[in-house]
């Protein structure tokens, strides 16, 4: 049957429409962390930062690591390629101020010993935008 | 004069333009995504819209669901509509939508023009048999080299060597010196053997091959209006022989349209339906 010539560029913005649409079907973390498990009686909360630096699963396990030893920091999930990652913490402990404080203190780096500054910067906290600070 | 023997309106070089629209607006807008990225004013980068990404994590998502190194779910989604669209319109991601196609595509016209080739064949014409094999079992072999280090690390290898990550990353993470002499060898042998990548090396493009072959709409060339001129084999960019086959089934062909367009006889050449009403046309064509 014959097909009218339209029809391509037709299917392929269906193709981009389907892609980029369809990515809410298929959501995965690429790296999940538990901390601690919640004390019974707590009011656990889940705060969602978006965090620059966060860009694959290697620099997300090292945003992990910023929150180990953090008392109250439960769970974390990271989601590299939107930069974003879910902490889920007792909010009788900590807030997520304290959460974001940690993600942008300095990474000890144990092979070398050395403590790296800036490697991560928290842009948005629970939908909010945060500026960057003058200087 | 029946319907189906009108001459086909010139709606065909409306269409050969609205590919040249969409390439350019995507290699526009892989320039603009990997640039701002690269300096930071954007969290979005140009591997996010490859669906090669999407195989590259498949494995990962399915057995542990979780995606590889940077690859997330619109890698996956893009992969899974890819299959989709080739099963319609076979390698029409390649010709009309991947921006690495594009940049190849354009260095072999710059070629073919400036070494005065009247095909897109090459300086070194590949014998059948050859591209055959080159096609089918060297895209292979660095696809299951591709995914079987990726699936094994955990990260996306194939970045330092993939043209579409060098070129549109803005010199991303894992761009080495090297990964630039590898892109120079690619636009090097693209002038001597056009396409060279997109029909030898690419990985996405092995993957997608068998849904190609399988794919519904095709061009079919009616014996009884073509003179056997030869103009759509000389435009074809992936240098298919078309005139000499009642129906386009290689896995290769992208849908460019390049040879409609080209045809002198507008009837020839025509884009159909594979498989719907064929056994109509066929019993139709038997008559006396």
């Amino acid at each position: 049957m014959r097909a009218p010539a339209w029809i391509i560029p037709a299917l392929v913005v269906a193709f981009a429409a389907a892609g980029v649409g369809g990515a809410k079907l298929v959501v995965a973390p690429s790296l999940t962390r538990a901390y601690a498990d919640a004390a019974s009686g707590s009011a656990t909360r889940t705060s969602v930062f978006v965090v620059q630096g966060v860009k694959c699963v290697d620099t997300a396990e090292r945003a992990a690591r910023q929150l180990e030893g953090v008392p109250g920091v439960l769970s974390l999930e990271a989601f590299a390629s939107r930069a974003r990652v879910e902490v889920t913490y007792d909010a009788g402990l900590v807030d997520a101020e304290a959460i974001r404080d940690a993600f942008e203190g300095p990474l000890h780096e144990p092979a070398t010993g050395e403590y790296l500054f800036g490697l991560y910067t928290v842009i948005e906290m629970d939908g909010l935008k945060i500026e960057p600070e003058a200087e | 004069m029946t319907r189906s023997d009108r001459p086909q309106p010139r709606g065909i070089d409306r269409v050969k333009r609205l590919r040249l629209a969409f390439q350019l607006f995507i290699v526009g807008a892989a320039v603009f995504t990997g640039v701002r990225y690269a300096q930071g004013k954007s969290l979005v980068s140009v591997e996010t819209y490859c669906p090669f990404g999407g195989l590259e994590t498949a494995w990962s998502f399915f057995t542990r669901k979780q995606f590889s190194c940077a690859a997330g779910e619109t890698n996956l989604a893009l992969f899974i509509a890819l299959l989709a669209l080739t099963v319609l319109a076979r390698k029409a991601f390649c010709g009309w939508v991947c921006p690495a196609g594009a940049l190849f595509e354009w260095e072999a016209r710059l070629a073919r023009r400036l070494l005065r080739r009247r095909n897109f064949s090459g300086v070194w014409p590949v014998p059948p048999r050859v591209d055959r094999a080159l096609k089918i079992g060297l895209r292979l072999v660095v696809l299951a080299l591709v995914l079987v280090a990726t699936w094994k690390t955990g990260e996306l290898v194939f970045r330092g060597y993939d043209p579409y990550y060098i070129v549109f990353s803005a010199h991303g993470h894992d761009v080495r010196a090297w990964s630039y002499a590898v892109l120079g060898g690619l636009l090097l042998l693209g002038v001597f053997l056009p396409m060279a990548w997109c029909k030898y090396l690419c990985p996405l493009g092995a993957a997608i091959w068998p849904l190609s072959i399988a794919g519904r709409l095709r061009l079919a060339r009616k014996e009884h209006h073509c003179t056997g001129c030869g103009a759509c084999d000389r435009a074809c960019p992936q240098d298919l022989s078309v005139s000499t086959v009642p129906e386009v089934r290689s896995g290769e062909c992208t849908l460019c349209l390049e040879c409609t367009a080209a045809c002198p006889t507008p009837q020839a050449l025509e884009l159909t339906w594979s498989g719907v009403g064929s056994r109509r046309v066929r019993s139709r064509r038997v008559r006396p």
